[in-house]
């Protein structure tokens, strides 16, 4: 633990760890959301001219959730 | 990085004057490639040629065009029933494809499909001309465009073609229009065609992207076919004047040269060809005593078809898809009305075949 008096008053060890977590997860949040507004859409389109490639779409469009998942264990090991 | 432009407030990079928004590409793209793997297989072409028209007919109405033979069965039959429903179906087709697409990728399908108001300008000149009947007129127009099947009715209605062209008075072809005088009937169709190609270039602008140059690639390798078809006519026909061919031409080709063709013997023509992309496709049926062309503009149009396909590839995300998916459908309903009406004048399989483009 650091002192807060030479660390100052927001370099406190135990804050900058729940900002970090709080970046790894909003950032890859949003990566994921990004990702899978494209890879959606697209799977929307395809279902709707064949409704039986409604599973193949559904698979790909959440693969992207691993990156918000990395996220996740990311701000898990932080806070350890 | 258009994100990060609109985060900071600022308008995205690609400077036009004219106001595109967002374009919703992988819906699109995506949605209309599922709609190009229900297009007709190339088996499907050997067991229609073994069909009767009847058969042919139930054949349709068994596939994509099902709603349409319905729905049209009423008023028609036979032949002219599967016509119509042909051309009903390609004007639904293209109609959705403009409401599912958005902005700048919308902009360009509209600006590609107005092909169909020009070739039903030309029905309505040609209709009025040789009198033909309202029914025979409507039979040959195709809603594809920016005119609707409603209004188009209308003006089938009028009784000459000075009406027509009065009500056409707010259109972009009025002035082109207002020289037809019932004689020049060739030149205005021709100027027609010029004028859709030099406003299709003008939409597609000077392309900075890629997918606008893949666009106008394609475009411009059509644009070399037709000149290319146009001048193994002309020269199988005798005509080498420089100025009888030029006003024949489409100006934005890819790779050939009109006006150094043109005055060309047809040896020197053919020898020339062999430098170009389009040798590959056309060489074997190219000699000086072919009698017919059929082969060779069908080896042709396969070759645009197959080039179309293989740049869609390229770039995946992109307009160039869509533009594939028009001209494989328009290839197929060509490829159905031959079979149809070949049978109904009583062609014989094989030269109905040699007509067909199947890819």
């Amino acid at each position: 633990m650091v002192d807060g008096a030479t660390a100052g008053l927001f370099l406190d060890a135990a804050g900058m760890k729940a900002l970090g977590a709080a970046i790894a997860i909003s950032v890859t949040g949003y990566a994921s959301a990004i990702a899978e507004k494209d890879i959606g859409t697209a799977a929307i389109g395809a279902m709707a001219e064949n409704e039986g490639l409604f599973g193949k779409g559904l698979i790909l469009t959440v693969i992207p959730e691993t990156i918000v998942i990395f996220g996740l264990v990311v701000a898990l090991l932080i806070n350890q | 990085m258009r994100l990060l432009e609109r985060l900071w407030g600022q308008k995205p990079s690609r400077k036009s004057d004219k106001k595109k928004g967002t374009s919703n590409y992988p819906y699109a793209v995506t949605r209309v490639r599922a709609m190009k793997s229900k297009l007709l297989p190339k088996e499907s072409y050997p067991r229609l040629l073994n069909m009767g028209i009847d058969e042919i007919t139930r054949f349709i109405q068994e596939s994509e065009y099902k709603n349409d033979v319905d729905e049209l069965a009423m008023k028609y039959s036979g032949g002219d029933l599967a016509e119509h429903a042909l051309n009903r179906n390609l004007a639904l087709t293209y109609d959705k494809l403009v409401r599912i697409t958005l902005g700048e990728l919308n902009y360009l399908v509209v600006a590609y499909l107005k092909r169909y108001d020009v070739w039903n300008i030309k029905t309505f000149l040609r209709g009025k001309i040789y009198n033909a009947s309202v029914e025979d007129i409507l039979e040959s127009l195709i809603a594809a465009g920016e005119f609707t099947y409603t209004s188009m009715s209308e003006l089938a209605a009028k009784a000459t073609y000075q009406e027509i062209i009065e009500a056409l008075k707010y259109s972009e072809y009025y002035p082109l229009l207002q020289k037809f005088d019932g004689t020049n009937l060739a030149y205005i169709e021709n100027e027609l065609d010029k004028m859709y190609y030099t406003g299709l270039f003008e939409a597609i602008g000077k392309p900075r992207s890629k997918d606008r140059k893949l666009f106008a690639q394609v475009v411009r390798l059509e644009v070399d076919v037709k000149n290319l078809i146009n001048l193994f006519r002309l020269k199988k026909a005798g005509v080498q004047q420089l100025d009888e061919i030029m006003p024949l031409m489409i100006e934005g080709g890819l790779e050939l040269e009109p006006e150094k063709l043109a005055p060309l013997p047809y040896e020197e023509f053919v020898n020339e060809l062999q430098r170009t992309q389009y040798w590959d496709a056309i060489s074997g049926v190219t000699g000086q005593d072919i009698t017919s062309l059929i082969t060779l503009e069908s080896r042709l149009i396969r070759y645009y078809l197959e080039s179309s396909t293989i740049l869609s590839h390229v770039s995946p995300i992109s307009v160039v898809p869509i533009l594939d998916y028009i001209i494989h459908k328009n290839n197929e309903v060509t490829n159905l009305r031959i079979i149809f009406r070949g049978k109904e004048t009583g062609l014989s399989d094989e030269l109905i075949k040699d007509q067909l483009v199947v890819i």
